[in-house]
Formats: structure tokens, sequence, C-alpha cells
């Protein structure tokens, strides 16, 4: 799937060991081959062309593509909210294609129940899946501190600014009980400061507290920052592009977006996704 | 407290002018009182009636009071079952909407001829006025529930009865609460009205009464009761949704 591209390089070559098909440990999720076209007044528009994509566990894998890439489609069949036409998505060794409530989810808005207070918004994945509710809301507790919304418990809300909504629900994705969390453009809604100050708290939550993410994104810095491995996706139909293996050490700072080997990386990155919005607005 | 003054003061200077205008014409124009009484008519006669009118207004809120919370309860059941059952939606929903072209006032001589002069023909005559703002508005409610949050709960893996108790039953309550206001005030309308077609008591008897004897003022007596009781009706069904709907943020004009 990499072949046809000019800009082929040593980095994509490396990550031939996560190439889908390989056999060893299980994944934390595995998506094989999976295409999706939708029926509109008998126009068939194809979304996925056959896109297959690993995450091991614990590890930390982003989705970058231009707009209208079917990133939103691939998260509603890894979700199973929706049915692949081809390809399989496999979690744990188990074909769990088209069932629902085996990841954690946290969409772009962070769409927190309103008439729920913050804590009980935090504890709703684990009520959904009828786990006992004492435990879990001492962990609740200790991780609304830890995030910097102590005190915050019994507020509904609206009374939170963006940012704090955003880590609230960041906060219900990761005290849900499901081992991989699908991040969907967490950050968008949030201006340039809160969302710069959001990807260095992600980074710092993460690397503390490993879990299998799959993350999707518009900006590629977030991308870098955060990943171990990026899937660049194409325009529609949505198929991997390029694999890239990020290769900085961990833990990670804030300030390795300055280094110059992450400045050549983003360009490289950026480039592809300029190439490929242009050959799609085309 | 003084936003809650600066938002009482101008209806009540309004009513105050209005009812000063209402004074001041029937003075000067010489309106004789069986046609239009003075607010100063209706004041005195309001003081010096109290104890008759009292027995009636007793009867009239008791009516009401049976009335108001069966309709509402039909009018949530309704919704509910329309909305767990989208095929029975599909056939149920436009006849319901039809009904309403049918004035339950106009059936109020059948139910008689039906069910008798008793409580039961007016208690249905009630029913009838009070389901429907209750019904439309929880089933409006209750379908439009948010997007992303509906994909959360599916993701998430959220039963069927889930989603239905955790997020559209509570999503529904605002409008809900819309639709119950609105019945409130048609609940004490119906019974004034179910008594018009046939009682020994209540609000709407006395104003039969009074009409045979041309005492407009105590007509007016009546009406004041009736816009007393569906104000406080009205208020106390605003109170519970401000205990219960809680969570929502307040506008800020």
């Amino acid at each position: 799937m990499l072949a046809g591209h000019p800009n082929l390089n040593t980095l994509e070559q490396a990550s031939s060991a996560y190439m889908p098909g390989a056999k060893g440990a299980h994944h934390a999720l595995n998506v094989d081959g999976v295409s999706k076209a939708f029926f509109h007044r008998r126009r068939e528009t194809r979304v996925l062309d056959n896109v297959s994509l690993t995450v091991e566990p614990q590890e930390f894998v982003s989705i970058v593509g231009p707009s209208g890439c079917g990133k939103s489609t691939l998260f509603h069949i890894i979700g199973g909210l929706e049915l692949p036409d081809a390809g399989t998505v496999n979690m744990g060794g188990k074909n769990v294609t088209g069932q629902r409530g085996e990841i954690s989810y946290m969409p772009q808005q962070p769409a927190l129940f309103p008439w729920r207070t913050i804590e009980d918004n935090v504890l709703l994945a684990g009520e959904l899946k009828g786990e006992p509710k004492a435990e879990a809301r001492a962990a609740a507790r200790h991780w609304l501190d830890k995030v910097g919304l102590g005190g915050f418990e019994r507020a509904y809300p609206h009374m939170l600014s963006g940012g704090m909504q955003q880590r609230a629900a960041f906060l219900r994705a990761l005290l849900a009980p499901q081992e991989l969390m699908l991040l969907d453009e967490p950050f968008s809604a949030l201006d340039a400061l809160t969302r710069e100050q959001m990807q260095r708290w992600l980074l710092e939550l993460w690397e503390e507290n490993r879990r299998s993410v799959l993350f999707i994104t518009h900006n590629i810095e977030e991308a870098l920052l955060l990943s171990s491995r990026i899937y660049v996706f194409s325009g529609r139909p949505g198929s991997v592009l390029h694999i890239v293996d990020v290769p900085f050490p961990r833990p990670r700072r804030g300030e390795l977006t300055d280094s110059l080997e992450f400045l050549q990386l983003r360009r490289e990155l950026s480039e592809w996704m300029r190439e490929e919005q242009a050959r799609t607005t085309r | 407290m003084r936003s809650y003054w600066n938002q009482i003061w101008p209806p009540l200077v309004a009513v105050i002018f209005f009812l000063g205008v209402w004074q001041l014409a029937v003075s000067v124009l010489h309106v004789p009182s069986w046609m239009l009484p003075s607010p100063g008519d209706i004041a005195r006669e309001s003081r010096g009636n109290a104890s008759g009118i009292w027995a009636h207004t007793a009867a009239t809120l008791r009516l009401t009071l049976i009335g108001f919370p069966i309709g509402t309860g039909v009018g949530l059941i309704v919704a509910l079952l329309l909305h767990l059952v989208p095929w029975l939606k599909r056939a149920l929903y436009p006849l319901l909407i039809l009904s309403q072209n049918v004035p339950s006032i106009a059936l109020g001589p059948l139910l008689i001829i039906w069910f008798g002069f008793g409580l039961l023909p007016k208690i249905v005559l009630i029913t009838l006025v009070c389901f429907f703002p209750v019904a439309v508005a929880a089933m409006g409610g209750l379908a439009q529930s948010d997007r992303i949050m509906m994909n959360y709960m599916k993701m998430a893996g959220a039963s069927k009865w889930q989603i239905f108790s955790k997020l559209e039953l509570p999503g529904s309550l605002p409008a809900l609460f819309s639709g119950l206001k609105i019945s409130a005030t048609y609940a004490v309308m119906g019974a004034v009205v179910a008594e018009w077609i046939g009682a020994d008591k209540g609000i709407g008897y006395y104003m039969l009464l009074q009409k045979a004897s041309y005492r407009t003022d105590r007509m007016f007596v009546a009406i004041v009761i009736i816009v007393l009781l569906s104000l406080v009706l009205f208020a106390l069904i605003a109170l519970l949704e401000k205990w219960l709907v809680r969570w929502k943020p307040r506008k800020t004009s």
C-alpha cells in the first residue's frame, strides 16, 4: 500500500514489522483490510479503501489525513456503529467487527451529559458496564484531583471552561473499563493556546499511565509529539498512504517541538498532506 | 433581589395602568354596571360574597387536581409508548395531530350522554385537553437527543434501556416541562368548561347562575379566580421544573 508514492523514506521501511498480518502476541487493535462505501441516490461514494492498521498494547498511535479521508467512518466501524463492506476489526485476538462496547471513546466535542455532575459523568462508562460504584467513585475523586478538577466533583458541565470539560471527557474515557481508547480530534474545538496546553497535559498523563490509544487529528505537530506511530491517510477514498515511526525517545517533553529533527519530520509530513489535499480537491 | 424587582415592576405598572383606564372609562362614559362593572365594583363584590364562591372554587380546584394528573399521565404514557415503538408512532402520530382539530369542548355534550352527569365525563374532558401538549412535547424531547452523546452511548455498549433512562429521558425534561405548563392552564379551563356542560357546583356552574341574573360583576370575580387558579398551578409546575432541571445553564440576557 506504500507503493506508488515517490517520498518513501527509511522510517517507513523500519515500520514494516507493524504491517498487518504479522503474527505475534495479540494486538490491542488490528484493523484488517477494511473498505466502506455509502450509497446516496444510487451513487456510490467510496469512503475507505482497504485500510489496515494496528495498535499494540500500551501504544499511542495517530491517524492524520486531509479532511474527508474517512477517519470518522473508520472510528464508527471500530466502535461497532457501522459494519465494513469488507475486512475485519480485531481486538485482543478476537474478531469484534460490528460489536459495540469494546472501546472507550472520546468524541470531538466533550459531550458531557449536562444533567450529570462532573463526577457522575466521569463514572458513566463504568456504570454502563455495571461496575460497582463505590470503588469507582473513590478512583474518580483521585483522578479529578490529579487533572486539576478537584472541587468540581459536584459541578455541572456548563460551569466549566472548554479545556476543563475536555479534561473531564478525557477522564471519562480513561476510567472506562475498556483497554483501547479512541480519541477523535479531541482538541479541535479548543483555542490554540488551550490546545497546546492540553497536548502537553495529555503527553504527561499518557506517559505515566500507558494505555492503548488510537488518536485522530488534523494537527501534525500534535501527532508527532504524542505518538509512537503515525498513519498518514490519503484523501477520499481513505487509505493508508504512509506509516511513520516517530523516533523520539520517551519520556518526551514539550520542548521537543523546537528540535531540528522534529521540525524536519513535521515539514515532511506537512508536504505529504499538502500534496494529498491538492490531489483530492483538484 | 434587585434584578427580581426589575423584572416585576414593568408588568405590574402596566396592569395598574390598565385597571386605572378601565375604572376611569366606566365612570366617565357611564357604562351600566350590568354591562361592564368597574374594577372597584368587582373588588367590592369579591369581598362581599366571599363565602358563597369559596365552595365553588374548592369544587373546581378538586376537579382540576384530579383531572390534571390523569391527563398528563395519559399524555406521558402515550409519548413513551410511541417513542419506544417506532412503527406505532408512524401509524398514530398523524392521527394524534388530526384529532386536535376536534374541539374538545364540542365533545362535552357527547361525553355526558355516554358517561352521565357525574365526575367521569368531566375527568375525560380534562384528560382530552391536557394530554396532547404533554404527549407532543415529551415525544419531541425524547426524539431530539444529542447525536454525539447518542454515538458515545452506543460505542460504550449501552443497552436500549440505558440509552433511554440515562440519555433520552433526562434530555427530554426541559421540553416536557414546557408541555406541562401549557397543560396546567388547559386543565383549569377544561374543568370550568366541564362544569358549564353539566354540574351542580363549581366556578363554571357559578358563572352560569350569575349569567342568568345579569350579575356581570360576579362573573368577573369568577374570571379572576380562574386566572389565579391557573397561575398557581403554573407556578407549582415552574418550581418543580426549576428543581428537576437545575443542571441547565441560566439564560443570561
